[in-house]
């Protein structure tokens, strides 16, 4: 029988599928659901920890919020075809959380989506720099084009945060909306518009 | 450039986006492929964002640094053997 891993979604409809498929069975106790689940909880922390928030030494607490939090819930979910939009809202909380507590809890919290305007007069997740350490910066330059997450960089915040749930992790534009909590039309505008800008900075890295 | 090739311009950049995730139907693919054929700026628009595309999904499908996946896969074991799993 085919697992639910081993099928190569063509879109984000089918890899929703795969998703929800995971989510039942885990919900069922099915230990080998569950551990494929947890491993793309934590991978999905991974990526949105240093794509994203540009924070990699916050990356292995966020996957462990990750982990604990999808554990725990599977068995509650009533909508597994929904289970993307949580996970990938959590890992974001979880991101913004490690923020805050970097920061020292100051009145005025830092989140990602405060601190950056994008053209489009919204708030975006704030620009962030991480202090990488060099063992980081080794793993990531093995894992991902320098190019790209060079370009990434100069993406404002918000738009960055668009361009990678779509093209990268492969949301659907409905997923995107819901995970960045602004309208499809919006979605869709942003993400003309960071294609744009990382093409351009694409060809000037 | 013509004000009119300008103005065809403007309206098929709206367009590109929807046109390159195949949210446009056949009659508004013929206008921007016909307005591509005879615009080598647009098409080398086009043609540059399918390419960043390209690269960014390239870069999803990258699997996680191995030394990330162990670590990952050993926590998992950890919270499995340690918390039994609440019931549905």
């Amino acid at each position: 029988m085919t697992k639910p891993e081993d099928v190569n979604p063509s879109t984000e409809e089918d890899a929703g599928a795969v998703y929800a498929g995971l989510v039942r069975e885990a919900a069922t106790g099915d230990r080998d659901a569950m551990e494929r689940l947890l491993m793309r909880a934590q991978e999905v922390a991974y990526r949105f920890s240093l794509l994203v928030c540009g924070h990699p030494q916050d990356a292995e607490d966020v996957m462990q919020e990750a982990l604990l939090k999808t554990y725990r819930y599977v068995s509650r979910i009533k909508e597994p075809a929904a289970f993307r939009t949580w996970l990938y809202t959590t890992v974001q909380n979880a991101c913004r959380m490690k923020r805050r507590r970097h920061v020292g809890e100051p009145s005025h919290l830092t989140s990602i989506e405060q601190g950056a305007t994008s053209d489009d007069g919204e708030a975006g997740p704030v620009e962030v720099e991480g202090h990488t350490r060099p063992a980081d910066q080794l793993v990531m330059d093995a894992w991902l084009s320098g190019r790209l997450r060079q370009a990434l960089k100069t993406l404002p915040p918000s738009y960055r945060m668009i361009v990678v749930l779509r093209e990268m992790e492969g949301l659907s534009t409905r997923e995107v909306a819901g995970v960045a909590g602004i309208s499809e039309a919006n979605v869709k505008t942003r993400l003309h518009r960071a294609r744009v800008l990382l093409r351009q900075a694409l060809e000037g890295v | 450039m013509s004000q009119d090739a300008n103005a065809d311009c403007t309206a098929m950049l709206t367009k590109i986006s929807a046109y390159l995730d195949g949210d446009l139907d056949a009659a508004g693919c013929q206008t921007i492929e016909r307005h591509c054929r005879n615009c080598p700026r647009c098409a080398a628009l086009v043609e540059g964002l399918r390419e960043t595309i390209g690269l960014c999904r390239e870069a999803g499908r990258t699997p996680l640094p191995e030394p990330v996946r162990q670590r990952a896969k050993a926590s998992i074991q950890r919270l499995l053997a340690s918390e039994k799993p609440s019931q549905p």
